[in-house]
């Protein structure tokens, strides 16, 4: 007993299983393997159909946000797009997971952003608002200002307030004050703001 | 360096390499790193041989001569580190987490398979052999137990002085006397040399820790140490290499990030505990959530 040396020299990587076995092991039963799967096929493109396919039926975790690692590297509109509509669902992992990709993919996101910005469902522009928070784009502070200043709905508002609120400067004062205005039936919002700002 | 090895990288071809090296390694510069990574290629170049940044980038995307790389990876991972460095987290794993894990894995003398600890990235040995140190002389099940240690880095170079283990003051001012005297023999200019039986426990290993591939081999690991490495990457790299630490550990196991990183930033895959000397993440054991 104590301390003790493998019997081989370290270890050859492992090569890659084939594609076609790859996207197969997508469909295991063991949820371990489909997991390695969705990791395995880093960087082949013309697996990005049937990754994406598997994101909303996906009931492990684990898989989804291994399927999601691998699809965000593809940081394409087409990616983006098909992620995004994920932000709508009634699942509320998959909706944060989702997020969590969505701000990782600074390629494509500023594509769809104006477009999520007028999505007519409020919890679709509340998740956007989650999404611009962690992405790494100049214009996301812009986004974030402009949900504050003409989004309708005081829950998005207040999400958007939250966003901003790690790069808060003192050119945001007024606007978030005239958050309140607009909303001032929001005590949520209300002290949210009076917590920032005072 | 468009023209010359001193003038500097220009703003286009900086972009282009940062491009490059992302892509190879997922670690990411930022623009306030420009001073530190041009002098670092500077000398890439000179060493090569090469008459200026494009022949010499050019060189490294289109041949095959991959030490070019490797030299490249070398230059621009930081490795300063020295022995028993944040050993509150080695408190953890002789007071918490190795008898949670011996507990969990049946008890000593009923495991199948030695307790496996990775350390990750080890730079030139010292995390890896501070493990093994403290483990032999503060463990009390250490004689009850077998223990499999590995180290793994990206680059080549820190590895061969991790095999080499002989160590300067710095590296060793942590390190009590008396264990000094006991594994250490001094080899001349200020230097002291690791005892063999210690070197020979650690099996070290070359590894980048974004690479799926690469890292598939790792596996069933029921400690991992992988400390101010994440914080190199983006987002997507960092997940990428959260999911394969994941992938690395047995369900259940434990993993030990720098005292400034947070997995929860990273990635929701594994839970966080926290311990008496501080936080730890487990990769949980009642299978995928």
């Amino acid at each position: 007993m104590g301390l003790v040396r493998r019997d081989h020299q370290p270890a050859e990587a492992k090569a890659a299983p084939p594609v076609e076995t790859l996207l197969r092991q997508l469909d295991d039963p063991d949820p371990d393997c489909r997991r390695e799967a969705a990791l395995g096929l880093d960087g082949v493109a013309e697996a990005v159909p049937e990754l994406l396919a598997r994101v909303g039926p996906e009931t492990a975790s684990t898989v989804r946000d291994a399927l999601l690692t691998t699809l965000a590297a593809h940081d394409t509109a087409e990616v983006a797009e098909a992620l995004a509509v994920h932000l709508a669902s009634d699942e509320a992992d998959l909706r944060t997971a989702v997020a969590e990709a969505l701000a990782t993919m600074p390629g494509s996101m500023p594509a769809i952003v104006p477009r999520l910005l007028e999505d007519p469902d409020h919890d679709v522009r509340v998740m956007t608002a989650m999404v611009l928070a962690d992405l790494a784009h100049p214009g996301s502070l812009t986004w974030l200002a402009d949900m504050i200043r003409q989004d309708p709905h005081p829950n998005v508002v207040t999400a958007a307030v939250d966003a901003l609120l790690p790069s808060l400067g003192p050119e945001h004062t007024e606007l978030l004050r005239d958050a309140v205005r607009r909303f001032p039936d929001d005590p949520f919002l209300r002290f949210t703001v009076e917590a920032a700002v005072g | 360096m468009t023209s010359s090895t001193t003038a500097g990288l220009s703003a286009a071809d900086f972009e282009k390499f940062r491009e490059f090296f992302y892509k190879r390694t997922g670690i990411q510069f930022t623009e306030s790193k420009r001073y530190f990574v041009d002098k670092r290629i500077e000398t890439c170049i000179k060493q090569a041989g090469f008459p200026g940044f494009n022949a010499w980038f050019s060189a490294l995307r289109l041949s095959d001569r991959s030490g070019l790389l490797q030299d490249l990876i070398n230059q621009l991972t930081v490795n300063e580190t020295y022995f028993l460095r944040e050993d509150y987290q080695f408190d953890s794993l002789l007071k918490t987490v190795l008898p949670d894990v011996l507990a969990a894995r049946g008890g000593a003398g009923r495991m199948t398979g030695p307790v496996k600890i990775l350390s990750l990235p080890c730079s030139t040995g010292e995390e890896p052999y501070s493990i093994a140190l403290r483990l032999l002389e503060e463990w009390d099940q250490i004689d009850h137990v077998d223990v499999e240690i590995h180290g793994a880095d990206i680059d080549s170079t820190v590895l061969d002085k991790a095999a080499h283990a002989s160590y300067g003051e710095r590296s060793l001012q942590r390190v009590p006397m008396a264990w000094r005297a006991k594994y250490f023999a001094p080899v001349g200019a200020g230097r002291y040399q690791l005892d063999a039986g210690i070197r020979g426990a650690v099996t070290l290993h070359q590894v980048n820790v974004c690479d799926t591939t690469s890292m598939r081999s790792f596996r069933d690991f029921d400690v991992i140490f992988c400390r101010n490495v994440l914080i190199y990457f983006d987002e997507l790299s960092s997940r990428r290499a959260a999911e394969n630490l994941y992938g690395a550990m047995r369900p259940g196991g434990y993993l030990f990030l720098g005292h400034s990183e947070s997995m929860s930033r990273i990635s929701p895959i594994f839970t966080p505990s926290r311990l008496p000397e501080g936080i730890v993440y487990q990769r949980p054991s009642g299978g995928p959530r």
